[in-house]
């Protein structure tokens, strides 16, 4: 187990390095917005371009400023020091800006998380368990509805009926009121609304899979075995049916924790949360390459982590999977 | 450095006007509008705490390198810049930290300030501020760790100042014989018997002129990149929160800026009210009608970088009429014709467009009416020539004058260029570049939607507006043939910086062009280039509204608005808007 780990922390390196490769050159070869010329404002002399070019080393070759970069992400290469570089917009260091909306990212995840499993799971169970009645198929309605309605119409819809400052029946703190917020009761509260909107789609998503996962289980030999020792049905779905139908289930939440504490940028850009994926979004829409290289890198590596716990965990989960 | 010895004459010319001599500017309108209800200066009760509502971040926190009409409304909250436009009246210009007028030699090479005695920084420097702070001040404009976005172009000609010095730079033409007097003294040009010293003292209203404590900015400016932006002090009524080593912790990018009191702002040595107690610009608003919603049906809010959407403004105006300000934003939009790619190298084929052009179509994708006239000319409303180009009726040109388009009129126009059946007949792709968000975007569907209809191929591309300028409308080599989404707002309420930067042919550069429709016709820019060195008001005005008339023959764009900036706030905020800038005053706005 532990040679497998260290083999795997070796590929998380080498993913994380390819990442940032092709990040740089994405920004790089794609036709975008040139940095010195936006940061120079409008008609500007060719000294200040040139001079703002060699503040930012963007007059260096490309491989000279990819590998200035590594340098930040590590410090032995020889950068400016383990700060992600300098975001071109606000002239602050890119990990601290991560690091300081990180907390905002980790809460609305971990919230979600929650409540998605919290709905998903049992109404999958009862669906594949109660399958053709009309409990399975309104729940799976539901579920279909939920997964087809994108997060930026449903977070709107939500905050224009629901958003204490400007919502029909005002009964939940909406955009921005994280924000506002100050104690953890109070971040928690502007939070239920995109907790809800953010694992509308997922719980669907979980539901319908752990349904179908489970109506095939169910069908195994070894259930059929179970029943026929007398177990009763409680014990036959929980202990033998769900246990080996949720499997599946255990990749795909690390797959998507990973993504969404990368950040969700949807939910955070409706919502107005200051996390990684408004952080993303805003950096994108303007061109700050240092930032968006940051928070892919950082998205990347989330997703690239949790695959490698997603996989230990099988050992524990799957009895038959050794490393 | 494009800046020539002309714009001294013309900064004399608005320096005359903007300190008062003349009061020649056009009637702004404002008052009139609909839901206009700016408070007054006069009028406002103390303290509160005011929240405003953006979409994104500031262009640079940093005084000395922002650029932007926001960062602008902000130093005009923090700091004392040696002069600044009245809040009512931007064409009025008043000492803030100057004591009074500047002295300008006759020869124009020589601009002295004395400054006011006893104005004091913020926390953590609290000491008042001298001659050398302001000189500091614009030398690290022109430092490689700050690289001001105008320094150059303003005072680029003083002895000494050369853009991307290292960090401690001095210019010898900026001289401070005592504790209270700043020199600019500047050496004409080869040939030339004058100096610039008019637009370095109309200059003098920028936030770079606020000044700065080397001792104290010194280590943050060393660096490659200057971080004094996050390290800053304030001199004027507000400040950014700081902590006690002056960190400016109310700054986070991308997320908020917290402006609260300065504690050693002197209000006997300002004009500005500063009835507010703390201003929360609060960032990451991005839906533009959750925004307005806020605001129309909250309290204590205002907007900030973005204007409502068209259905709240039409909503707005009937039903909270008070809590909208519409302002003449002294500029215009148009879709640029690239005058130097077929077939709109062809005068008659660009009229056809104009005159077949739905203009009201464009403007509806802006709001409709309550944004803005439909222009029959290019100078907009509130510049100097604009009665003398006919005002709104403009030169009575036939292919301006049908706003919905005359199909008529164009095919007239085709058949002029050899297209008998009366709509383009070519078969190549035309590259339109326009913006790929938010009203742009439809504004950019419906400008190729015309062109189609008048029976041109175009193939739009669309992009985010900053890729749009620096990558393709603003590069000559990009061969872009029609950029749907290009305007221009006036530096001053001069047409020079209307339709110089944007029309004069000898402005076209590789990169950063702003004369989109590459027009570059030679008596045309001899026109232009003589109008700047006239100094009467009244002889300008004649002139640049002939080449006004002259331009719109050209028919070089589709002219479709002089567009108003609209405000909104919420019921209970008494809105003062700086007119210079078309946003909210931070330093005159209340409570009620």
């Amino acid at each position: 187990m532990a040679a497998y780990i260290v083999r795997r922390l070796i590929w998380v390196f080498f993913l994380l390095f390819v990442v940032t490769l092709i990040t740089f050159i994405v920004f790089n070869v794609l036709p975008a917005a040139d940095p010195a010329l936006l940061r120079a404002g409008r008609q500007p002399s060719p000294e200040l371009v040139e001079s703002i070019r060699e503040q930012f080393g963007l007059d260096d070759p490309l491989i000279v400023q990819f590998f200035r970069y590594i340098g930040d992400i590590l410090p032995f290469v020889g950068g400016d020091g383990f700060n992600f570089g300098f975001s071109y917009q606000s002239n602050q260091e890119v990990l601290p800006q991560i690091l300081d909306r990180l907390p905002a990212t980790i809460f609305l995840t971990t919230g979600a998380v929650i409540l998605w499993l919290s709905i998903g799971i049992p109404i999958g169970m009862v669906s594949a368990v109660k399958t053709g009645s009309w409990l399975d198929r309104l729940t799976m309605g539901i579920a279909l509805i939920a997964i087809s309605a994108p997060v930026y119409f449903l977070g709107l819809v939500a905050l224009f009926l629901f958003d204490d400052s400007i919502g029909r029946f005002p009964l939940l703190p909406g955009s921005g009121a994280y924000q506002d917020a100050t104690t953890f009761f109070g971040k928690a509260a502007a939070l239920i609304m995109p907790w809800c909107v953010l694992s509308a789609a997922f719980a669907a998503i979980y539901a319908r899979f752990l349904r179908g996962n489970l109506i095939d289980t169910m069908q195994e030999d070894y259930i059929r075995t179970a029943r026929a020792k007398g177990l009763s049905e409680r014990r036959v779905i929980f202990r033998h049916g769900v246990r080996s139908a949720i499997t599946p289930i255990v990749t795909l939440l690390g797959l998507d924790i990973g993504i969404l504490l990368g950040g969700a940028i949807l939910t955070e850009t409706v919502f107005n949360i200051q996390g990684i994926g408004r952080f993303a979004y805003e950096a994108i829409v303007r061109f700050d390459l240092p930032v968006i290289q940051g928070t892919v890198l950082f998205g990347a590596f989330f997703i690239v982590i949790m695959s490698l716990i997603v996989d230990i965990l099988y050992a524990f989960i799957d009895p038959r999977i050794r490393y | 450095m494009r800046r020539s010895f002309q714009w001294s004459l013309i900064a004399c010319a608005l320096l005359a006007l903007t300190l008062g001599v003349a009061a020649c500017g056009g009637d702004d309108g404002g008052g009139d509008e609909p839901g206009t209800t700016q408070g007054t200066p006069a009028e406002g009760k103390q303290g509160g705490r005011l929240v405003s509502l953006w979409a994104g971040d500031v262009d640079h926190i940093d005084p000395g390198i922002t650029y932007s009409d926001l960062g602008q409304q902000i130093t005009r909250a923090t700091q004392k810049t040696l002069y600044r436009p009245k809040v009512d009246d931007a064409t009025v210009v008043e000492p803030d930290l100057a004591e009074s007028d500047p002295e300008i030699s006759e020869d124009g090479c020589r601009v002295t300030v004395k400054l006011k005695d006893g104005v004091r920084f913020s926390p953590p420097v609290d000491r008042e501020v001298t001659s050398r702070d302001v000189k500091y001040a614009i030398e690290r404009g022109f430092f490689n760790s700050v690289n001001s976005g105008y320094a150059g172009a303003y005072f680029g000609t003083l002895p000494g100042a050369k853009v991307g010095a290292e960090p401690g730079t001095k210019i010898p033409g900026i001289q401070t014989p005592d504790d209270l007097t700043v020199v600019f003294n500047m050496e004409p040009a080869e040939g030339e018997d004058r100096c610039p010293g008019g637009v370095l003292a109309g200059a003098l209203v920028m936030p770079l002129s606020a000044p700065v404590p080397p001792e104290y900015a010194r280590e943050f400016d060393a660096g490659n990149i200057s971080t004094y932006g996050q390290n800053q002090v304030s001199t004027g009524p507000y400040m950014v929160e700081n902590n006690e080593s002056g960190e400016a912790i109310g700054y986070q990018a991308g997320r908020r800026i917290h402006l609260v009191r300065n504690p050693n702002w002197d209000e006997t040595l300002d004009t500005r009210p500063a009835y507010l107690d703390e201003i929360d610009i609060q960032q990451g608003n991005d839906d533009a009608t959750v925004m307005s919603r806020k605001i129309l049906e909250g309290e204590s809010m205002i907007n900030g970088d973005q204007s409502p959407p068209p259905p709240i403004l039409k909503q707005a105006l009937t039903r909270q009429k008070e809590q909208l300000a519409l302002v003449p934003s002294g500029g215009g939009r148009w879709v640029a014709m690239n005058t130097t790619i077929e077939p709109f190298d062809d005068v008659n084929v660009r009229k056809a467009v104009v005159a077949g052009f739905d203009r009201e179509a464009m403007r509806l994708t802006r709001g409709g009416e309550v944004i803005g006239r439909i222009p029959t000319h290019f100078i907009p409303p509130g510049l100097l020539g604009f009665e003398e180009a006919g005002g709104m009726e403009g030169f009575g040109l036939d292919f301006m004058s049908a706003p919905g388009g005359d199909m008529e009129l164009a095919a007239e126009y085709f058949q002029k260029a050899g297209y008998d059946n009366g709509k383009y007949e070519g078969t190549e792709e035309l590259l339109m570049v326009g913006e790929n968000e938010g009203v742009d975007a439809r504004a950019a569907e419906v400008a190729a939607q015309q062109f189609e209809k008048l029976g041109f191929r175009v193939r739009l591309r669309q992009v985010t507006g900053d890729a749009m300028y620096t990558k393709y409308c603003n590069v000559p080599a990009a061969k872009v043939a029609i950029c749907p989404n290009v305007g221009w707002l006036k530096d001053f309420a001069d047409p020079q910086t209307f339709l110089d930067p944007t029309f004069n042919g000898d402005n076209i550069i590789p990169t950063n062009n702003s004369n989109w429709a590459q027009l570059d016709v030679p008596e045309l820019n001899r026109q232009m280039n003589e109008a700047k060195l006239l100094t009467d008001t009244d002889e300008r005005a004649e002139a640049w509204a002939e080449i006004d008339r002259r331009i719109t023959e050209l028919a070089p764009a589709v002219m479709w608005i002089w567009d108003n900036q609209a405000n909104i706030r919420s019921e209970n905020v008494v809105g003062v808007i700086d007119e210079d800038n078309g946003h909210w005053s931070f330093a005159h706005t209340s409570l009620g």
